[in-house]
């Protein structure tokens, strides 16, 4: 029931604070909305403390048959992929309400932010296609009018954009869902990564490209991106948190339990295309978050650039890799939580996030210093500085995808050093020099009055930088509740390395290797041991790889 | 129009006004400083402060000339003789007097010379006395004995800055006095406009006009006058127009987040063209011109009278920038001294009726305007 409880708790609050009779103050409803989500990361720290780490699989699983004609039941259940995920979204729609405050229509608002926690939980939770597609598309309401009601100058276009890619998005998710079910020809949409097995692999590639494009627009992938910097420059920064902290690791995750999990040879096939749609995203999105001059634009285009990182290490397929998919997914939910909720103190407080009127807010006394030091330890994680998750998860990304995808992982660092130039460029121009731009008309400067920043606006930055140093310095602690999962995710991805890379000629069942057994009696290795594994010969050709070596503790 | 940000209100670009405009302000009496009830609050409240903090600077300064003299490791320098745990702990714990702004103070003074001083501490004279004390001194010290003997003009160098030392402290000393009284008497109501204020220092600092500087060490016993009387060093001339010059005018820039490239000329090569003092300096501190000013924020802080403090309690960061709004006061403040000091050096009344004196005043007004009218006069005429 625990895993129910995730999403019918926010989705009790939204109800309640939807059709309570009689008025309330937007006070109670904030409040009530912040007990609601305190009781859910609460929920949430439970679920990982009884959390079993040796078990790759599927754990809590609740099955409740629902439509059985349709193949709809109602199946969820929680793995190391799932649980950081489960957790950054607690953690996030916590956020994102506590810094929601002077609000116009407070329970429609409050009620559709929770509404969005319990869905995108619930999407990370189902076990069922179909389950997973319902919670996927009810999320798209709540945000399509978040944005549509309380967005900036343009939200009409900009949630009108937002809701046709990602819709059609859906469109693309369900016609590769029903597909593989009627193709399997088992009917059933319960998740199993066997379920593609009889398919041959036109139809298997046929869906996975579906499924690619349909989570490629969420994530969002070049050149299926455009609506990302638009709803980010509309949506209210309590909005883009979410957006950009859990939202789009929807996608991601989707790719990864969906595209790899059920067509693991197909994607085994199309990989090293999808490592260089990696590179022209993460290169694209960088190159384009440099010519930026809105702040919130440069800080979307960033998250361009760094999902891409997310699909070359799923591209690679390997045990680091797939560890590092998750860590990025971590590390990038908080950095540009984290970066988007200083963009909007600095918006709130000097009404503007042009970089070209912007100066000097490092100022002590009149700017915002603190702010200021707090976005530069945000670039500087987001660059991937050691000593932040943000490194740790890059490092392991580039590290794993190395070893298959050499060139592209080399051209995608390039989009870590462009990090550095975008960030830079934003914090010289932002921060540094004297406070305001402002000439007065006769050659003198006009002295620039900014209120204060109180510590209700630096607690939740400062909560994040606290999350992100501790990963930083003690990446096991965000990987050993991933680490057995992601390892057990390969087998499959082995299996299909090796009948892709073994001649034509030779007879397929000869090829039937065991997958290695998944100790799980055990901790499986840390990811320091497995960085440093001697057997990873980079120099192996793909498909050559001992991929034994991986599996822990043989 | 002006593009900024801001969320705050609508920023006015201050009124613009002409070197013409402002000589005949002079003339027909009126101040450089709007008069206005906020100023006149400003005025006296930063220099009551002021003054507090100048008092502690001026004891200081003529401790370390006179109890410090050629100690080449005045570790306890600040303390004035008084060493006790207490005190280093609070030193360390650095809430205290920051008596290193003093010494900046001193050092932009010594840098940009000028006055009988200057003369005197480069003039055969000054090493006739000089050289008494450093060989009383060396004869008890071995280390400055080899010092002495190595570098022969090392010692007299330190004895040239203890010298400013002295003099500022003497300076300072006068002026502290002068801020203190003007404080008092506006408490108790005899001061109603920026104008009495200026009257008042200018009444100060003629009233010392004449004061003899003078700088003696006892070692061994005995005396050692490093300026004597005879030298015949005043207050006005060779201490007060000097300051002004270097601490109001040159000053010196310093680092912080605007930079300056020298190779690029953005410092003048000459000394003179420097506009880097207090009358040009930035009251945000990012190091742009002027002495570090947020040292004598700090410092002056502590001493802010209440009814300055109630103001700058409703400004729109309240107490969080109070330093700099002590900045734009003090700023405030010391276009006021420099207009006692313009007003006192006036070759005539301004209310002569000779048109040839009328003419010279004219000159001397645009002489002086033609400099500050590149200083932050401009900014402080908003309202």
């Amino acid at each position: 029931m625990i895993l129910s409880a995730l999403i019918l708790i926010p989705l009790a609050g939204a109800l309640l604070i939807g059709i309570w009779p009689g008025t309330i103050a937007t006070k109670q409803v904030r409040r009530g909305s912040l007990i609601t989500l305190g009781v859910n990361l609460a929920v949430t720290i439970y679920l990982i403390a009884q959390f079993d780490i040796t078990n790759p699989g599927f754990q809590f699983v609740e099955q409740l048959d629902w439509i059985e004609t349709l193949g709809l039941s109602y199946r969820l259940g929680v793995d190391g992929v799932a649980l950081p995920l489960l957790a950054i979204n607690s953690l996030l729609c916590l956020v994102s309400v506590y810094i929601s405050s002077e609000i116009k229509r407070p329970r429609l608002y409050y009620s559709m932010l929770l509404l969005i926690t319990s869905a995108v939980a619930g999407a990370f939770l189902a076990q069922n296609l179909l389950l997973f597609f319902l919670f996927y598309e009810l999320e798209l309401i709540p945000l399509y009018l978040l944005i549509a009601i309380w967005g900036g100058a343009r939200r009409g276009y900009a949630a009108t954009k937002f809701l046709i890619y990602t819709a059609l998005s859906g469109a693309l998710i369900l016609a590769a869902f029903l597909g593989l079910a009627l193709l399997s020809g088992t009917g059933s949409f319960d998740y199993n990564p066997a379920l593609a097995q009889g398919l041959t692999a036109f139809q298997q590639t046929l869906l996975l490209g579906f499924l690619l494009i349909g989570f490629g627009v969420k994530i969002p992938l070049v050149p299926f991106h455009t609506w990302l910097p638009d709803a980010h420059v509309e949506a209210s920064t309590p909005l883009s948190v979410l957006l950009a902290g859990v939202l789009l690791k929807l996608g991601t995750y989707g790719i990864l339990r969906f595209g790899l999990g059920l067509f693991p040879e197909a994607w085994m096939e199309v990989a090293p295309l999808l490592a260089w749609w990696a590179v022209v995203s993460v290169l694209y999105g960088s190159l384009a978050a440099i010519a930026q001059t809105d702040m919130k634009k440069m800080v979307a285009y960033s998250s361009v650039g760094h999902m891409g990182y997310i699909l070359l290490a799923a591209s690679a397929a390997n045990p680091l890799s797939i560890l590092g998919t998750v860590m990025q997914m971590v590390s990038h939910g908080l950095i540009s939580a984290l970066m988007f909720l200083l963009v909007g103190v600095v918006y709130k407080k000097t009404g503007t996030r042009d970089l070209n009127v912007l100066r000097g807010l490092l100022a002590p006394e009149r700017g915002l210093p603190f702010i200021g030091s707090l976005m530069v330890l945000g670039a500087m994680a987001s660059a991937g500085i050691p000593g932040m998750a943000g490194f740790i998860s890059e490092f392991i990304v580039f590290r794993g995808s190395f070893e298959r995808h050499a060139l592209q992982t080399l051209l995608c660092m390039v989009g870590s050093g462009l990090t550095a130039v975008y960030f830079l460029l934003m914090i010289n121009r932002v921060f540094f020099g004297r406070l305001t731009s402002a000439d007065d008309s006769v050659g003198g400067s006009i002295v620039v009055t900014l209120p204060g920043v109180s510590w209700r606006d630096r607690a939740p930055a400062i909560a994040l930088v606290l999350i992100i140093f501790a990963f930083g310095l003690q990446p096991e602690w965000m990987t050993r509740w991933i680490e057995s999962t992601t390892t057990a995710f390969v087998p499959n991805a082995l299996r299909a390395a090796t009948l892709v890379s073994q001649p034509a000629e030779t007879p397929l069942q000869t090829l039937e290797i065991q997958p290695p057994e998944i100790q799980t009696s055990g901790l499986s290795p840390t990811v320091t041991s497995l960085i440093h594994s001697p057997s990873i010969d980079i120099n192996a050709a793909p498909g050559s790889i001992d991929w034994l070596s991986y599996a822990p503790s043989l | 129009m002006t593009t900024t940000f801001s969320t705050i209100e609508q920023l006015q670009p201050a009124p613009a006004y002409s070197q013409a405009e402002y000589v005949a302000r002079l003339l027909s009496g009126r101040t450089l400083l709007p008069d206005t009830a906020e100023n006149l609050k400003e005025v006296v409240g930063v220099l009551k402060a002021y003054g507090v903090v100048l008092d502690a600077y001026a004891i200081n300064l003529q401790y370390i000339a006179n109890h410090q003299f050629l100690n080449l490791i005045p570790l306890f320098k600040y303390f004035d003789g008084n060493v006790t745990p207490k005190k280093m702990a609070k030193h360390i714990w650095h809430n205290r007097i920051n008596y290193e702004y003093a010494e900046y103070v001193m050092r932009t003074m010594m840098w940009h010379g000028g006055g009988g001083l200057d003369t005197y501490l480069d003039s055969d004279d000054f090493w006739a006395c000089c050289s008494p004390a450093i060989h009383a001194k060396a004869r008890r010290n071995p280390v400055l004995f080899v010092f002495n003997k190595i570098f022969p003009e090392f010692l007299p160098e330190q004895v040239r800055q203890l010298a400013y030392y002295s003099g500022l402290g003497q300076f300072w000393r006068v002026m502290s006095d002068i801020f203190i009284n003007l404080s008092e008497q506006y408490d108790q109501g005899n001061i109603k406009s920026i104008d009495s204020v200026v009257e008042f220092v200018k009444a100060g600092l003629v009233a010392d006009a004449s004061r003899p500087i003078t700088y003696s060490v006892t070692i061994g016993g005995t005396r050692y006058d490093i300026i004597p009387k005879s030298v015949g060093l005043t207050f006005l001339p060779d201490t007060a127009v000097p300051y002004v010059e270097s601490i109001f005018f040159r000053g010196t820039p310093f680092f912080g987040t605007v930079s300056y490239n020298a190779q690029a000329h953005q410092i003048p090569i000459d000394q003179a063209q420097f506009g880097y003092g207090a009358l040009f300096a930035d009251p945000l501190p990012i190091g742009g011109a002027g002495i570090p000013p947020t040292l004598l924020m700090q410092d002056m802080r502590h001493y802010v009278p209440d009814y300055l403090a109630k103001m700058y309690g409703r400004s729109v960061r309240g107490q969080d920038d109070v330093r700099v709004q002590l900045s734009q006061s003090f700023q405030k403040s010391m276009f006021c001294v420099t207009e006692a000091a313009v007003r006192g050096l006036m070759p005539y009344p301004t209310n002569t009726t000779d048109p040839k004196e009328q003419v010279l005043n004219e000159d001397y007004l645009n002489g002086w305007m033609k400099r500050l009218l590149e200083s932050r006069l401009d900014i402080v005429q908003s309202a």
